[in-house]
């Protein structure tokens, strides 16, 4: 073999191969997809929500998205980009650029199973239209991206920031409007305790327990324990019904009950009054048996040993 | 007797002054002569008790009753028995406002405002679940020792029936609180009393003054049966139980001494009476210890109990746990005959305790039956040398564990993370297999303990044949297996030859056995195999 140009040729073979990359990303990406897509969801959107359809979110304060996202968004945004709403009684958008790192995230973590637009395949459901708070509550307890296809997913650690969760609800919300908005919790802190134990007693430990503990429920299926619930999600539980979990409407129980509920399940639950010692883990009489017998019965028939004759 | 007493205690000072053993045995005199009680006293002070560590199981039962007795004294001064309504305005904020019965009311404000109310509280729950449990423990030794035999049939039925009485107590003190989860047993027990055919749905009613909840009468009824009723029965029991003891005497294990005529061990006084005392400490102790630091049954966090309330993963105490676990697998059958029906509880919740009380109650007269035996026994059995009642005792415990771990078929399946319908189905099947596995192994192992004889539990010797001086071959079992001992400086070289002591005792059997084959025609210490080898020799 001829090794007398060796450099010059590799150099000529590497600078082809960049080329040939680049020219390849510019014609798939070329288009832009997801832009396009965005463009005539945003064109429905405007359609549903006329009075709003002009506000850009740069004039809103409020937002909880963090601050720094939204002054980059204010460089970015695309110009007659109208993003989906995303919460409750507010009229907080997404921004074009949540909305661009959410498809990149979902491409990365969800689309898989989800296909590319959310729109479904058949290993997962379409989540086009379920709305943010579908959304939220389930990549925010860290249930998706689901580890194991089992009957119910379970809780995990939470593998995105809060501003990556919410960049994947802009785009999924992106996708088609509707469904349920992130519920409002501000009013939580001036709802009545009683209120929500009294409607948890009702409504909630059939299947979560009365200590919120949770439980097996039939065939596979199990009311998740309620210790680690934050207070936003507690209420998208509650608005939206995860996987065997009923869905409660507004004609069902009120923002001012949702509220009282996140109140008690974030206080009276998570933080319970526990006069008395260890709680045994809260499932009741059957942790209690077993203390008294092994621990009660146990120590004290050690003792008969320890005082009485053995042979 | 006691006359007897005070002479020797003034004999001990002749001076004439007067002490204080003058003085007690004054007072004692007084009494003796209007009451006549040196005799009773006597024979408590010589009552003697076996010294076995398994004949202080029923104590701990005793003195837990005494913790619930002083307890429960204790709980009443502040538990208001009544249904009526009333706000809660007490200082647990989730329930601030909201309409309470009395009952729970008074509950949660003992627990929450009055000093060692929650101690109390928990010390008395506690102190039930040990009871119910001694109470178990005992009985399991009276039956798998067969000291339930000829002539304390009658003892062991006063003895199930304050098991009986104990779970009945148990709970309708567990059911007082009128809380969420308490509130849900007894809507199962009025279901369980309804299902009883024919009179079923008189006695519910009768009992709750109405159909479910009742009107609000159960509340007092419960309390006056929990207090009073019942607690005056079980006292009462506990007397005749124990003076059936002191009047039958003590039954022991068989040892040195001991025999049928006798019973060695210690007497109350000087000796049984500061075991004892130091015994109930310990328990005390330990109840406390458990009130203090191990919550139970926190029914401030439950609320009140409401027919249209119900919370999931209720189970009751242990000691009704087998009855709940029996509900729970029963499949859904019913029999109808025209309008009549038995209801699917009956035969979890009815029939299954009826007939195991009274499979209980005779089962003395069963075993004497099917063995014809009517003598007296004052020896106990170890469990090996019954096989037979031993494995039945371990299947119908085995049996009663199942349906009690099927009575938190939820908390196991969320646990495991296995679904709720496997573990069900594992139950019901389970519950009938595994008691019979269980029996059938506890049959072997007493056989193999029987034939182990006391070396249960030790590996087998060697056979070391040996030669003696004056060339006689006898076999000995090995002192102990090489690898059996250890030394603390180091494994010494080995060597064939015998050490002085390994020697002298060879030829001490050697002479032995010279001098029992010269004495008489046949040896009766050594096995005829080695005879046969040492005359072939």
């Amino acid at each position: 073999m001829n090794l007398k140009n060796a450099p010059i040729k590799s150099v000529v073979l590497v600078v082809a191969v960049i080329a040939l990359s680049l020219l390849y990303s510019l014609m798939t990406n070329g288009g832009n997809g997801a832009l396009k897509n965005v463009k005539n969801v945003s064109a429905d959107g405007s359609t549903t929500v006329s009075s709003t359809s002009n506000v850009s979110l740069v004039g809103s304060t409020d937002k909880p998205v963090s601050m720094s996202s939204a002054t980059i968004a204010k460089k970015t945004d695309h110009p007659k980009f109208v993003g989906p709403l995303l919460y409750q009684n507010s009229g907080v958008r997404a921004t074009y650029q949540q909305v661009q790192q959410g498809q990149t995230l979902f491409d990365e973590s969800c689309s898989s199973c989800h296909g590319a637009y959310a729109s479904g395949t058949d290993r997962a459901p379409n989540l086009v239209g379920l709305g943010p708070a579908t959304i939220q509550f389930w990549v925010s307890t860290g249930r998706m991206p689901l580890s194991n296809p089992i009957i119910q997913p379970i809780r995990k650690p939470v593998k995105f920031t809060q501003a990556q969760i919410l960049d994947i609800v802009s785009f999924v919300a992106s996708q088609a409007p509707g469904g349920v908005l992130i519920p409002n919790i501000k009013g939580v802190s001036s709802a009545t305790l009683a209120e929500g134990a009294s409607l948890f007693d009702i409504n909630c430990a059939g299947c979560h327990t009365i200590t919120g503990a949770g439980d097996a429920l039939a065939s596979g299926a199990y009311a998740p324990s309620l210790h680690q619930a934050t207070p936003e999600q507690v209420a998208e539980a509650i608005r939206t019904g995860p996987a065997n979990m009923p869905r409660f409407n507004p004609g069902v129980l009120t923002n001012a009950q949702v509220n009282s509920l996140v109140k008690y399940v974030t206080q009276g639950i998570q933080h319970p009054d526990n006069a008395g010692g260890w709680n045994l883990g809260g499932v009741g009489p059957v942790a209690e048996g077993f203390i008294g017998l092994l621990i009660g019965v146990g120590l004290l028939v050690l003792a008969a040993f320890w005082v009485g004759d053995r042979k | 007797m006691a006359k007897l007493d005070v002479t020797k205690l003034r004999d001990q000072n002749p001076k004439g002054k007067k002490t204080v053993n003058d003085q007690i045995a004054n007072t004692a005199e007084w009494f003796d002569d209007r009451l006549g009680l040196a005799k009773g006293t006597r024979i408590f002070f010589n009552k003697i008790f076996p010294d076995h560590w398994s004949f202080m199981l029923g104590e701990i039962a005793l003195y837990s009753f005494v913790v619930l007795l002083v307890t429960g004294i204790f709980l009443t001064l502040y538990y208001v028995p009544s249904a009526s309504l009333m706000i809660y305005h007490g200082s647990y904020a989730p329930l601030r406002g909201t309409v309470v019965s009395a009952a729970y009311n008074s509950t949660v404000n003992l627990s929450l405002h009055v000093r060692f109310g929650l101690l109390v509280r928990q010390m008395h729950h506690w102190a039930a679940d040990i009871f119910l449990g001694a109470i178990a423990v005992h009985m399991c030794r009276v039956f798998f020792t067969g000291a339930f035999r000829k002539p304390r049939e009658l003892n062991w039925i006063v003895g199930v029936t304050l098991l009986i009485l104990g779970i009945v107590e148990g709970f309708l003190g567990y059911s007082l609180p009128d809380d969420l989860i308490s509130g849900t047993g007894l809507r199962i027990m009025f279901s369980v009393t309804e299902s009883i055919p024919i009179v079923g749905t008189h006695l519910a009613f009768w009992i709750f003054g109405g159909n479910y909840p009742g009107d609000g009468s159960i509340i007092p009824r419960m309390f006056i049966a929990h207090v009073l009723l019942i607690p005056a029965l079980l006292a009462a029991l506990i007397g005749v139980h124990l003076a059936l003891l002191v009047k039958q005497k003590h039954t022991q294990f068989p040892g040195p001494g001991k025999t049928e005529k006798n019973v060695v061990g210690t007497p109350m006084w000087p000796g049984f009476m500061f075991k004892t005392q130091g015994f109930m400490f310990l328990v005390v102790g330990v109840i406390a210890l458990l009130g203090a630091f191990a919550q139970i049954n926190p029914i401030w966090q439950y609320g009140q109990y409401l027919p249209y309330k119900v919370s999931y993963a209720v189970q009751p105490d242990w000691y009704m746990g087998w009855l709940d676990g029996a509900l729970r697998i029963m499949p859904s059958w019913e029999f109808q005959y025209h309008s009549f029906i038995i209801p699917n509880q009956f035969f979890p919740s009815v029939l299954l305790p009826g007939i195991a009380f009274n499979i209980f109650i005779i089962w003395p007269f069963i075993e004497a039956k099917i063995k014809k035996d009517k003598t007296e026994h004052h020896l106990l059995e170890r469990p090996r040398d019954n096989p037979v009642r031993t494995a039945i005792g371990a299947g119908a415990l085995t049996f009663f564990f199942m349906l009690f771990a099927a009575s938190a078929t939820d908390v196991l399946a969320n646990y495991l993370t296995i679904s709720l319908n496997i573990v069900l189905w594992f139950f019901r099947i389970a519950t009938y297999i595994i008691p019979f596995i269980v029996a059938a192994i506890a049959y072997r192992v007493c056989i193999e303990l029987q034939r182990a004889g006391d070396a249960a539990g030790k590996r087998k010797r060697f056979n070391v044949v040996w030669r003696s001086d004056t060339g006689e071959y006898f076999t000995e079992k090995s002192p102990a297996r090489s690898d059996d001992v250890d030394y603390l400086d180091g494994e010494p070289e080995e060597s064939l030859e015998l050490t002085p002591e390994v020697s002298k005792m060879v030829n001490e059997k050697a002479d032995l056995i010279a001098s029992d084959r010269n004495g008489s025609q046949e040896s009766t210490d050594s096995n005829p195999e080695d005879l046969q080898q040492i005359s072939r020799d």
